[in-house]
């Protein structure tokens, strides 16, 4: 096996520069990640990852959600960050809707499995504690 | 802007009728401005606190977070400064009991649920049944004085169930039975066939407002294309049919209410929306979650889903009073909580059922939708701590109501007589 210049498979390696910043753990995180970055940044971001994303989809539909080897889980959590990045372009043509502050009072206490993330007793509403 | 209106074949030609009688009227509500006392005084808060948060009946829980015999989980209510265990017993039935310790008032519990035959208090090792509270063992029992086990179970708060949705109420006898609060609404709202129960997404926000504010936030869409032009109004609203999203309808059912919101099912997402066009699940139907046509069908025949059977239709919000919403959509359901801590405090919570993780293009679609969501609200809560700020100011003595904002007038009408009313049956009528 030959030494890996890139922490994704093959065929993603133009994502390399986004990984240390878009690759996060839970909904939450990704949130704040695109609320805190620069629009210049989160359009370099999403142009990239939009146009991979189809051949990524394939790419990562044949491994269990949970279970990836972990260069496929970065190109994933990619993906799950892209959703974040196209909040910004699509919707605000901002890193976050007008007027409203940052940090901010919302937050996604549960997102969905996998990698949402979730905080202890946020199910029942408990989450405050 | 994102949205382009998709026109069917059926609907080609045909203009989206707008309902021009006036909810405000047919639900016997005055007209004149209302005024803002309820949500800028603390006296008012304090009379909140005792008569509507201790006599209601509020919400708890669904039936999912009990599965099984011995399931519990705790619940807190900042407001009656109270911890309660809600819990299931081998019979099924669902009881409650504040979550303090007979001996010297510790709190028993303090994990967010479990499933568990007993109840262990960690400060001294008193251990009560799960399912009814009694009190199991003391640690030397012998050493203490006339001891009655019997008297000294954790102390019970009435809990009932309406369609899977559990309910407390903070009374020691409770005036009115769960029914009897749920009314009108209790009957109209049976029945409805709820589904994608297995998972949840979970918003949350603790700001500094009235809780008050955020429920009237999502009881009026007049505000949609103004305060979420990006997040919602393409969905919620039409440029030419309806402009200001006005609803299809909005009624009492007692004290509770509900309205259903416009939005047009044709909708897709606009080209340059490559994102949401990518990860949206084409097939499925609804505006902002979509689900199986099968599911929507079932919905939208139960005659209390969108009453006028409008084609035009997104989502029912129903309030149930005081601070609990459950919220009908072809995507799914959702609920609300909004709870007051302060005069000038809130911790709400969202929480918007989902099905299981089906697959890659599937959880791509949630988390967008998670996105979404945590968006529309955070335009919200970020503008209800300037309304508060602004209502303090002392500018203002009272607000003026539209029609479309009927719901939040027949909240600060039902939530008058309870504060003024010195019995729950007298506060009912
Ligand atoms: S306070 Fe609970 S065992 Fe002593
Ligand atoms: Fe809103």
């Amino acid at each position: 096996m030959s030494h890996r210049e890139t922490s994704l498979p093959r065929g993603f390696e133009s994502l390399e520069p986004f990984v240390d910043y878009w690759v996060r753990e839970s909904n939450d995180e990704r949130r704040a990640a695109r609320s805190t970055a620069q629009m210049e940044d989160i359009r370099e971001f999403y142009d990239v990852v939009v146009a991979l994303a189809p051949d990524a989809i394939t790419y990562l539909e044949k491994f269990p959600l949970d279970a990836m080897p972990d260069d496929a889980t970065r190109l994933f959590k990619l993906l799950l960050a892209m959703n974040h990045a196209a909040i910004a372009v699509e919707m605000h043509g901002a890193p976050r809707a007008f007027d409203s502050p940052w940090p901010a009072p919302v937050r996604i206490a549960k997102g969905p499995w996998p990698y949402g993330g979730s905080i202890e007793g946020a199910e029942i509403g408990g989450g405050f504690r | 802007m994102s949205a382009v209106l998709q026109e069917s074949p059926a609907q080609a030609g045909k203009k989206h009728e707008i309902d021009e009688n006036s909810f405000t009227l047919a639900a016997g509500l005055g007209t004149g401005p209302v005024p803002i006392e309820p949500y800028a005084s603390p006296a008012y808060f304090e009379k909140e606190r005792e008569r509507v948060f201790r006599r209601a009946w509020l919400y708890a829980g669904r039936m999912e977070q009990l599965p099984e015999a011995n399931s519990f989980f705790v619940k807190d209510y900042e407001i009656n400064k109270a911890s309660l265990v809600i819990s299931r017993g081998k019979d099924g039935r669902v009881r409650a009991f504040h979550n303090v310790c007979s001996h010297r008032g510790n709190l028993v519990v303090n994990q967010s649920c479990g499933v568990a035959e007993r109840l262990t208090c960690r400060y001294h090792n008193w251990a009560y049944r799960t399912e009814t509270g009694e009190l199991m063992g003391v640690p030397d029992l012998k050493h203490f004085f006339d001891f009655d086990k019997k008297s000294c179970g954790l102390t019970p708060v009435a809990c009932d169930v309406w369609e899977g949705f559990i309910f407390v109420n903070f009374q020691k006898k409770p005036e009115v039975s769960l029914l009897e609060f749920l009314g009108p609404f209790g009957k109209t709202y049976a029945g409805i066939p709820f589904f994608n129960l297995d998972e949840t997404i979970v918003i949350q926000a603790d700001f500094k407002a009235n809780w008050k504010l955020i429920a009237d936030a999502f009881a009026e869409p007049y505000h949609v294309p103004a305060l979420h032009p990006a997040t919602l109004a393409p969905g919620f609203a039409h440029p030419e049919e309806n402009r200001y999203a006005r609803p299809l309808s909005a009624r009492a059912h007692g004290i509770h209410r509900h309205f259903s919101a416009y939005g047009n099912p044709q909708y897709v997402p606009s080209e340059t929306s490559k994102v949401e066009r990518l990860v949206y699940v084409q097939e499925t139907g609804g505006v902002l979650g979509g689900d199986s046509a099968e599911n929507a069908r079932a919905l939208t025949a139960h005659p209390a889903i969108n009453p006028t059977k409008n084609p035009n239709w997104s989502a029912d919000v129903t309030w149930i009073f005081p601070n609990f919403n459950i919220d009908y959509s072809t995507g799914g359901f959702w609920t609300h909580e909004f709870w007051p801590v302060e005069y000038n405090r809130t911790r709400w919570t969202l929480k918007i059922f989902i099905p299981k993780t089906m697959n890659l293009r599937h959880r791509l679609q949630l988390e967008h939708y998670a996105c979404r969501w945590s968006e529309v609200v955070l335009e919200d809560v970020t503008n209800c701590e300037r309304i508060q700020r602004g209502m303090e100011s002392g500018a203002k003595t009272h607000m003026i109501l539209q029609d479309a904002e009927m719901l939040i007038r027949h909240n600060l009408h039902v939530l008058d007589k309870w504060v003024n009313a010195d019995t729950v049956a007298e506060a009912l009528q």
